[in-house]
């Protein structure tokens, strides 16, 4: 085993634990501040994920968005609503055991599928100037969704001020 | 290089942990925070595939990577109608009781 | 570095393109209007619509592609849109007076629902998966917005909030459901992925996919979101939903299944029957249980969306185009009675039990006969457009082998007579309640039901001109 081989085994295992651990917590906190705080270290852990697969780019907008945006929403929604230090609990509902068995039997079916796959793997070199090539495609190749995403991004603006709005 | 199910299965267990607690939790945002974990787990496989599989055609390379991208964008819209909603329901009834709101009812 | 964007041909989106642009017109229109002029704004948005019903016939017999296949002009894309449309004209006409009534007259409810046109028209005429999924989303979540816009009514709010998640939810799966497709074929286009082999990825990708379309279309065991959405949404947007999701829906669920994945559709057909039994039996048992107008056309949207899905069961060009007749049919058979049910409210107050109807035959005969006329084509009596739309899809199932699903569905469609019934019992049998006055309806919610009803009678009078433009096709 190279030692870049090993470095990545060692990242993968450390990111994967991160993101799983921070998955759990996220799910199964009765505090839902913890909890929040647990979805962003899943959220860390699955950035380093990417920078593991050598997808440096999506794992800084995962950063930036996820960690930076999505996380402080999330948060400001639960600070807004209730109060923050009584530490207000928000418990499971009566049907935690049947989707726990439901979760856990979707994991065997696609765990199974996962393995059982014969997977015609391409090992690509990852070039080097990714990011340009990620630019151009979102405004040539891509630039259809890219523009629905727009007005989808518009929408949701529009949609979320009106909501909200006094 | 890392065998790809290692990646896969990591995406499926944190996909239906996601699933677990989107289906589990009795609060709006806790339920939300599950489906964003789901999300996560769809872009592992997304990223995972782009590295690891040679694309049908020589053009659609970056195809994985830039629907990932699509991806976290649109979590980010949802959090933000999520955020609108819940703040607007609070106003309304005049109290925390987002928790009231249960899904499963018939 | 010098870029240039293949294949662009922006005369295959060109209805896509001018509704979200009369969406960006509107919502700009909003802020130099004063409350008094927001009417004008709606017109605005019909003026948007009528022009996209233009463009897209300019599109019949294209066959066309554009951005690197992303987009796929063909008639079955082409019928879709123009039944989208009329829907959302349709609910525009309904919506003026109504939103008054209602106080949620504003530009951004007119630039919602275009925006959520943008991504139904958009979603007809994807060939890839990646615009389906943000097609799905960009008429999904204007939709959650508009489910709660009458923001001091706490059901309407919880609608919002309940559509959102649930919606968010299905996204998800129908999102792990093309990352499994896409690492099983290497590709997210429709035509390619059908030209790969087949695998389980592929199989157990279909399957993700499938849940998410049926959250969408509200098939069992997805559909218990439903009746709580339909009662507390706005009633307009209630109307809107039950009818243009569906269409847009069926539409990338007909062209996923039949283009991308025809030898994997083979083996789910046996699933998708049974859950068009399922689907079918308990949305008109349900129905029959509801004292609300509103949850019994919800539950009734389920059943329909059960009959629809017996023609993707039985294929071939007969379960396409009689799943592309039903869809107009219901579309406007629907909008119809939907919008009998505005037009009868009063004021903010809408006559949401059954028990309300009581004597309207006598106070309102031609709203009444209207209303009757729409309740017997959903249960699908002849010469309604119902009648035709049940008609080819059990003749399609039967056609194809499947002559028990369609045995199944006439059973269904018998059980359904009783409840679409009611109110027209109520109306012609029943005496009046206390507390309503005689309705009173504006003029363009008369001619919204005018439009519906000459539809749905010169569909079920005249149906071979329809059937033929359903026939179009489907381009591979």
């Amino acid at each position: 085993m190279s030692t870049d081989l090993v470095l990545t085994y060692v990242g993968f295992f450390m990111m994967g634990a991160i993101a799983l651990i921070g998955a759990v917590l996220a799910v199964s906190q009765r505090n839902i501040l913890r909890a929040a705080l647990g979805l962003i270290v899943s959220f860390i852990g699955v950035a380093g994920i990417y920078f593991v697969l050598e997808a440096e780019f999506v794992g800084v907008v995962q950063i930036l968005i996820y960690v930076g945006a999505i996380t402080i929403l999330i948060l400001f929604a639960i600070m807004l609503t209730r109060g923050l230090m009584q530490g207000t609990t928000s418990g499971h509902n009566s049907q935690w055991l049947a989707a726990a068995l439901l979760a856990m039997l979707l994991f065997a079916a696609l765990a199974l599928v996962a393995l059982g796959t014969n997977w015609n793997v391409a090992a690509t070199r990852v070039s080097s100037d990714l990011i340009p090539k990620i630019g151009a495609e979102l405004m040539t190749t891509y630039v259809l969704p890219f523009e629905a995403v727009s007005l989808l991004l518009l929408a949701a603006l529009v949609g979320a001020i009106v909501i909200a709005r006094e | 290089m890392i065998p790809l199910p290692f990646y896969l299965l990591l995406a499926a267990a944190l996909f239906c942990i996601g699933l677990f607690g989107a289906l589990a939790r009795r609060n709006a945002i806790a339920i939300l925070m599950g489906i964003e974990l789901m999300l996560n787990a769809v872009n592992i496989n997304l990223i995972a595939f782009w590295r690891y599989i040679q694309p049908a055609a020589p053009t659609w390379d970056l195809a994985g990577q830039i629907f990932a991208l699509f991806v976290i964008t649109l979590a980010a819209a949802e959090a933000a109608i999520a955020l609108a909603l819940v703040i607007a329901i609070y106003r309304s009834r005049d109290t925390v009781n987002v928790e009231e709101v249960d899904l499963m009812k018939w | 570095m010098s870029l240039s964007v293949p294949d662009l041909n922006l005369r295959i989106i060109a209805p896509v393109l001018i509704v979200a642009i009369s969406a960006l017109v509107v919502l700009l229109g909003e802020l130099v209007t004063s409350s008094a002029q927001k009417r004008g704004l709606g017109y605005a948005s019909l003026v948007g619509l009528l022009a996209a019903g233009g463009a897209a016939m300019g599109l019949w017999d294209a066959h066309a592609v554009a951005f690197r296949e992303m987009v796929r002009a063909d008639n079955f894309g082409v019928f879709l849109t123009l039944t989208i449309l009329a829907g959302a004209v349709l609910c525009i006409l309904l919506s003026f007076d109504f939103t008054r009534a209602h106080r949620i007259e504003t530009g951004e409810y007119y630039a919602l629902i275009l925006f959520s046109v943008t991504g139904m028209l958009l979603m007809v005429t994807a060939a890839d998966l990646i615009i389906i999924f943000l097609a799905l989303e960009l008429l999904s979540l204007p939709l959650y917005i508009l489910a709660a816009f009458k923001r001091e009514d706490e059901r309407s709010l919880e609608a919002g909030l309940k559509y959102f998640l649930l919606g968010a939810f299905s996204s998800a799966f129908f999102l792990y459901g093309i990352a499994l497709v896409y690492g099983a074929t290497g590709t997210t286009n429709l035509a390619r992925i059908a030209a790969s082999a087949p695998s389980e990825m592929l199989l157990i990708g279909a399957g993700l996919l499938l849940v998410g379309f049926a959250f969408k279309v509200a098939l069992v065991p997805f559909h218990w979101w439903t009746p709580d959405v339909y009662e507390g949404a706005p009633t307009t947007i209630t109307a809107f939903m039950s009818v243009a999701v569906k269409a847009a829906a069926f539409g990338a669920f007909l062209r996923a299944f039949l283009v991308a994945l025809p030898a994997l559709a083979m083996d789910w057909r046996v699933v998708l029957a049974i859950i068009a039994v399922l689907t079918m039996t308990l949305g008109n048992v349900a129905a029959l249980l509801q004292a609300n107008i509103k949850r019994m056309l919800a539950y009734s949207s389920i059943a329909h969306a059960g009959y629809i899905l017996i023609a993707l069961v039985a294929m071939g060009g007969a379960g396409v185009s009689a799943a592309l007749f039903y869809l107009l049919a219901y579309t406007l058979t629907n909008l119809g009675a939907f919008g009998a049910v505005i037009a009868l409210g009063e004021g903010e107050r809408e006559r949401l039990n059954v028990s309300d109807y009581g004597g309207l035959a006598r106070m309102q005969p031609l709203l009444a006969a209207m209303l009757t006329v729409f309740m017997l084509s959903l249960a699908g009596f002849p010469p309604f457009a119902g009648f035709v739309g049940k008609f080819l899809i059990f003749g399609a199932a039967v056609q194809n082998g499947w002559a028990w699903l369609a045995v199944v569905g006439v059973l269904n469609s018998l059980v359904s007579v009783y409840f679409y019934l009611r109110p027209v019992v109520a109306m012609y049998m029943s005496e009046p309640v206390e507390g309503w006055g005689a309705p009173r309806v504006a003029p363009l919610v008369a001619l919204a039901l005018v439009l519906a009803l000459i539809g749905v009678i010169a569909l079920g009078v005249f149906p071979a001109p329809a059937i033929a433009l359903a026939a179009g096709g489907l381009g591979r």
